[in-house]
């Protein structure tokens, strides 16, 4: 009998997460501490998973430095460490942000913060795995989770919509994604992704449609994650409805998972029909960015300006993704400079209008440079960041995956690109205005918790230190990979 | 006449086709969550069709995956529809309307 090479090292992050989300239900059954011990035990979790993650960084010498342990289901690389890193940085301030709402919910505090540690793992997997079963268990343990958390407050109406909405929407979308898995595995024989760029290397493939069908079910399948358009039709309805302390985290993580897995599948599998997918991908990409924008502008509600703005950025990055391997530093910028600032962008909205409630009005705003002039400061540079405004690191971002797609010889992209990101400033514009020019209402002034305060720093400081110093960070992306 | 694998994965598409289909045009809830399933047996059968015509046991390994993600997901679909019913006495998509712009 041959046993699989286990190395627990490959994994040692997510089972710190797994034991964190264990611990957090177990205490809770036997003490039921105050949710801030709960906290704590998060806190704990990611940092030792993060501590296991430079541990795993420097243990790999080079980025071409690759095991594929658990029978080649796990990749051991720098890419599922850097995308972890991300993620991990997301999942703490996502808690931080949204803090109040865990404070809330009570006795179900202790699910929910299980729950998104559980979704951490699940998107983690999904990055760090190079086998397709395997990246479908790391969606659906993500995805389900996020469904759980959007319905978290059922009692409240739009509450459980959104669930709903999330859930039918979502599940469809993993079963055009495993349809398309069973099509690839039809017709190359094989799963792991490796695999399958070895039999198209060795093969030549006289009937390709099954393949083709397969692959544009895969990115249709991860589009909805990412909620790419014109798969994004879930994205507004459920950040609008689902408790605002976690949408952050659920928007944030789920582009993460889902730009992990897209990268890996399409670079590391099949980068030998990249003349197929990336025209696909290039439409894709256009019809996001295009309908993000102008659908975005027209929005009163600020949860669903961020979704649309949400799908325009999908589209961005899917520039990157258009032009290849080449573009995956520039990609993981992007993912991580976004990410932190829609983590933040959903820490205000909830501090604003009620970490537990749905729906956030552009009313709420008005005159919020007034009423807390720390949250007004710290959103408009959020903001602008997400418009890509030079010296922060959205402009970053922007210029490498634009530059990318261009040398790739998507000139077309990059110019819908440049004007969508234009329309796109409007959109920001619109609510940086209603803060500093609007009077006031009779509204209170918002409270964040203190762990909001700090996360809203640390996310705003990254966004400046990002735009005006990137290199640190673009030189660890690049040494994340072989390029 | 033998019954190739090729008839099965063209039954499975055909499956899935009617499942997509039910899921976009039906109202009903239940009967939608219904079709996702119909949807995912589709690929079951697929896994197990191709892996038997290409003499390897990963398309019937898979299946227990894909079996095990689906019960996961009817424990957390039933009970956000439960929670639905609830507080609306409804299933129907329709009536959630609360959210859109």
């Amino acid at each position: 009998m041959i046993f699989p090479d286990v190395s627990w090292a490959a994994i040692a992050p997510e089972i710190a997460l797994v034991a964190g989300a264990v611990a957090i239900l177990l205490v809770d059954v036997q003490w039921k501490p105050e949710p801030r011990v709960l906290g704590g035990i998060v806190a704990l979790s990611v940092v030792a998973a993060a501590v296991l993650s430079v541990g795993q960084w420097f243990r790999l010498d080079t980025p071409s430095d690759i095991t594929i342990p658990f029978g080649g289901m796990i990749a051991f690389d720098r890419v599922s460490v850097l995308a972890r890193f991300v993620l991990l940085a997301v999942t703490a301030m996502g808690v931080a942000g949204g803090w109040r709402l865990f404070e809330r919910l009570g006795r179900r505090a202790a699910e929910a913060l299980a729950l998104v540690l559980l979704a951490t793992v699940g998107f983690s997997f999904m990055a760090s795995s190079i086998h397709l079963v395997m990246i479908f268990l790391g969606l659906e343990v993500g995805s389900i989770s996020l469904y759980v958390l959007a319905g978290i407050t059922r009692e409240r109406p739009d509450s459980d919509e959104a669930a709903m909405k999330y859930f039918l929407l979502g599940s469809f979308a993993s079963a055009v994604f495993i349809y398309g898995v069973a099509l690839l595995f039809a017709g190359t024989g094989r799963l792991a992704l490796l695999g399958q760029r070895a039999f198209l290397d060795a093969n030549i493939v006289t009937r390709p449609a099954v393949l083709l069908i397969g692959m544009a079910l895969v990115i249709v399948g991860l589009g909805f994650k990412v909620s790419a358009a014109p798969f994004h039709t879930w994205a507004p309805d459920v950040y609008q409805g689902a408790p605002a302390g976690v949408v952050g985290f659920m928007a944030a993580g789920a582009k993460i998972g889902g730009f992990a897995a897209l990268t890996r599948i399409l670079f590391t599998g099949f980068p030998l029909m990249a003349d197929e997918w990336a025209s696909v991908v290039a439409i894709i990409s256009a019809l996001s960015m295009g309908i993000g924008v102008v659908l975005a502008l027209v929005q009163d509600d600020v949860r669903r300006m961020l979704a649309y703005s949400g799908v325009a950025h999908a589209g961005f990055i899917l520039t990157g993704v258009v032009a290849g391997a080449a573009a995956e530093p520039g990609i993981w910028f992007y993912l991580a400079a976004y990410t932190i600032q829609l983590v933040a962008g959903f820490a205000i909205v909830a501090a604003v209008t009620g970490s537990a409630a749905g729906r956030s009005g552009l009313d709420a705003f008005a005159g919020l440079a007034v009423r807390s002039p720390f949250l007004a400061a710290a959103f408009t540079v959020t903001l602008l960041g997400m418009a890509g405004i030079p010296l922060t690191s959205g402009f970053v971002a922007k210029f490498g995956v634009f530059v990318s797609a261009w040398q790739a010889g998507f000139s077309w992209l990059v110019i819908v690109a440049v004007l969508a990101s234009v329309v796109a400033f409007g959109v920001y514009l619109r609510v940086i205005v209603v803060m500093y020019m609007r009077e006031p209402g009779e509204a209170a002034s918002p409270t964040p918790s203190t762990a909001a305060r700090w996360m809203l720093v640390a996310a705003t400081v990254s966004t400046i230190l990002f735009g005006v110093l990137p290199q640190p960070l673009l030189d660890l992306a690049r040494n994340a990979f072989s390029v | 006449m033998t019954v190739g694998p090729g008839w099965y994965m063209t039954l499975a598409a055909a499956l899935f086709s009617i499942g997509a289909i039910g899921m976009l045009v039906r109202r009903n809830a239940l009967v939608m969550f219904m079709s996702i399933e119909l949807m995912l047996n589709a690929v079951n059968l697929t896994f197990v069709a191709a892996g038997r015509a290409l003499g390897t046991l990963d398309g019937q390994v898979s299946v227990f995956f894909v079996l095990v993600v689906a019960a996961a997901e009817v424990v957390v679909g039933l009970a956000i529809i439960v929670a639905v019913f609830r507080t609306r006495a409804t299933a129907s998509v329709d009536e959630l309307s609360e959210l859109k712009g």
